[in-house]
């Protein structure tokens, strides 16, 4: 269970995340919604543990381990997993070589047994295919030259590569068209399993028709707002996000 | 009243004359009058031109003077016993296992014993010690010795060409396709800290194609003085890959000139890396004397602690339609200090020149520096030209992302740093040694590579 009570966090000084409250159970999808700039990214970079995001108050606990104490190789070993919104291009690294290093770092910090080679490639084949990742793409640097699309998928290859037990996704659906959505929707779907939770940060129904969440909360302002059942979503789409203090619109 | 500065010499400026004064007689090919003369006017030259001092505008970064205080006695061969692990721990096991001719000097000495040259003269190459060469030098050696592209204000090139014991002379005839690479290997001594002057010259005939590496590594010797000079003739059609790794201990001051000059329709590419020394200054000369060639000089050079390395180096567009291309990757820590100059030179005739030059350092401390100063002489209107230089630190976003997938932070690092400078390692085509430079950077990040 992910546990975040009364977080502050600050960016440049700036305080950000205001007194932010969230239970997540073992085993739910939950979704974050909320206008632009309310710290949604903010909150996913936060517990994934980047370094010039300081948290001034407040306490997050994954399972009852807390997670501020851990630097962010340490919270992915640990079962934490970020899809960014923006995922980084590295040219001179393989997207082989980065999987393979990734995964095996997490399989030895979680006590597991090294991939050899073979079963390596056998597992990123498999994954890959699931979401019609074709074997040129995974030749190329890290990201470089991917289209959007491209990088979205790449994350969830990841995301099932590393097996993580709170995945966080940030605008995974952005940038998708519809057939890569429905593509990247399944495969989040075949991670659903009672050992994990998701957090599911977006600005759209169209994704929460692919993947039903238990709970959605609105995030405004730094604080959750609002929290209610699939509905809230439909809601929002309908009457924006005026009442949280954000354009009128959805974004 | 007009003092010349050289009327001042320092401690180690006069060493160097007295080094010569003492070896004379006893220097290989002494009693060639052709070798002789050579020498003479070289020691002379360098009597000119003292050592090179920040005062001199291409020494401006690294100031032999004030760097060398004193010079150690010439290495004396004594023909020690090298095995297999002293071998693997000079050079890094991927290098030491490198398929390849092999070729081994050691305190300047031609060791047949170490070396595997089987194969080498049926393909139809020339090989032999230089110094064996210098009491007799034939024809070609004549006219390539000293000539193949001349320096007349190289004070590290004439004490070279004054004090050159060892070295390995080679030749490639017309038309051989070399399917082996040929690997030259240098090792210091094991015995008192002394100075070295290795020379290899290598002719290329028309067509001829190879590859040839050179390393530079340690058995042990700290205080190592080397001066070491190639010079290398690329005939038309020639293809030449000219490779080198230095990874000496750590108190060693290297000193190093390529001379290269390419004939028409010809293509050169040199690529080196360095990682050890205490001070290293890498001197490349190129010169284009026939149309129609290209040469792409790259290189990478690792340094930390408060290691120097300079590279420096002089492209001459002499005549028209010829392209080159450098890229070199610095990444410093500590107090380390890189230097890149690098000059294109574009004649009036030498129209249609495609010159492009890249300097790219990433530092990983605060106290590190990097200097780079690209200058071009354009005197041709037909041209495209274009030089850079970047500095920079570890993108912190990239490390976050590779951290967020389990990357310990270390390994992590390691792996940027491995990206950064592998762009370089892309220009060398034979991929055994694109891989073995990936592992030598993989060994002075202290990681497995990648
Ligand atoms: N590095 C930073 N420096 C300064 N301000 C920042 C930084 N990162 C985020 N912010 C600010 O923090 C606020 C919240 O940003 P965040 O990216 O978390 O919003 P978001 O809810 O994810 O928005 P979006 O829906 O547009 O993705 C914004 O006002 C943003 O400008
Ligand atoms: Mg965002």
């Amino acid at each position: 269970m992910l546990e975040i009570k009364n977080l502050h966090a600050n960016v440049d000084g700036r305080e950000i995340l205001k007194g932010l409250d969230l239970t997540l159970p073992t085993g739910e999808v939950h979704a974050i919604m909320g206008p632009n700039g309310s710290g949604k990214s903010t909150l996913a970079y936060v517990l994934a543990g980047k370094e010039d995001y300081e948290v001034t108050e407040g306490s997050i606990t994954w399972n009852g381990k807390d997670l501020l104490d851990l630097d962010p190789s340490a919270r992915a070993a640990t079962g934490v997993f970020l899809a960014f919104q923006y995922p980084m291009e590295i040219p001179g690294v393989a997207t082989m070589t980065f999987l393979r290093s990734a995964v095996n770092a997490v399989r030895k910090a979680r006590g597991e047994d090294e991939l050899s080679t073979p079963d390596f490639m056998r597992l990123v084949k498999e994954k890959a295919k699931g979401l019609k990742i074709d074997a040129e793409m995974l030749r190329r640097p890290l990201n470089v030259g991917f289209s959007g699309g491209e990088k979205k998928r790449n994350e969830i290859l990841q995301m099932a590569l590393l097996e993580p037990s709170l995945c966080v996704l940030d605008e995974t659906d952005s940038g998708l068209d519809i057939d890569a959505l429905r593509i990247v929707a399944d495969g989040v779907n075949a991670l659903r399993s009672k050992e994990r939770s998701m957090l599911v940060i977006t600005h759209y129904q169209r994704l929460l028709d692919y993947i039903v969440p238990d709970k959605v909360h609105v995030l405004s302002k730094g604080r959750v707002a609002r929290s209610g059942g699939p509905e809230l979503a439909l809601e929002l789409e309908k009457t924006g996000y005026a009442e949280f203090g954000g354009e009128a619109t959805a974004a | 009243m007009d003092l010349s500065v050289q009327q001042f010499r320092s401690k180690a400026e006069q060493d160097y004359l007295d080094l010569y004064t003492k070896a004379e007689k006893a220097l290989p090919g002494a009693g060639n009058p052709f070798v002789a003369a050579l020498r003479a006017d070289a020691i002379k030259a360098y009597g000119r031109l003292g050592l090179p001092h920040r005062r001199i505008e291409a020494w401006k970064y690294t100031d032999l003077r004030a760097r060398i205080d004193e010079v150690h006695p010439l290495v004396t061969a004594l023909g020690i016993p090298v095995s297999d692990e002293a071998l693997e721990a000079a050079l890094g096991s991927a290098i030491a296992a490198f398929p390849a001719y092999r070729i081994v000097i050691v305190e300047g000495e031609l060791r047949v014993d170490l070396s595997d040259m089987s194969g080498l003269r049926e393909a139809g190459v020339e090989v032999s010690s230089l110094s064996h060469l210098l009491e007799m030098p034939p024809e070609w050696l004549k006219a390539a010795l000293g000539q193949v592209n001349p320096r007349e204000d190289d004070a590290v090139l004439a004490l070279n060409t004054a004090l050159m014991t060892g070295g390995v002379a080679l030749r490639l005839p017309e038309g051989l396709t070399l399917g082996k690479p040929i690997h030259l290997v240098h090792l210091d001594g094991t015995g008192e800290a002394a100075s070295t002057f290795t020379r290899n010259v290598i002719a290329a005939e028309a067509g001829a194609s190879a590859t040839v590496l050179e390393s530079y590594g340690s058995l042990g010797m700290t205080g190592l003085q080397r001066n070491a000079v190639t010079e290398i003739k690329i005939g038309d059609k020639a293809a030449i890959n000219h490779i080198k790794i230095q990874r000496e201990a750590p108190e060693t001051i290297h000193l190093n000139v390529w001379l290269a000059a390419l004939g028409a329709d010809a293509r050169y590419n040199g690529f080196q890396l360095s990682t050890g020394a205490a001070l290293a200054r890498n001197q490349v000369y190129v010169a284009f004397n026939g149309e129609g060639s290209s040469a792409d000089i790259s290189g990478a050079c690792l340094g930390r602690d408060r290691q120097h390395c300079d590279t420096t180096l002089v492209v001459e567009h002499r005549v028209p339609a010829c392209d080159s291309r450098e890229l070199f990757k610095v990444v410093l820590d500590d107090e380390a200090r890189g230097i890149f100059q690098g000059k294109v030179i574009v004649s009036p005739d030498a129209q249609k020149t495609d010159g492009k030059q890249m300097a790219q350092a990433l530092l990983l401390s605060e106290t590190a520096e990097f200097d780079s100063k690209p200058e071009l002489e354009i005197f041709a209107d037909d041209v495209v030209c274009g030089h850079g230089a970047t500095s920079g630190q570890i993108d912190e976003d990239l490390l976050f992302y590779l951290e967020s997938r389990g990357l310990p932070e270390p390994e992590a690092r390691a792996m940027l740093i491995q990206a950064f400078v592998g762009e370089a390692f892309e220009v060398v085509d034979d991929e055994a040694l694109r891989e073995a430079f990936n592992a030598a950077s993989a060994a002075w990040l202290g990681v497995e590579a990648g």
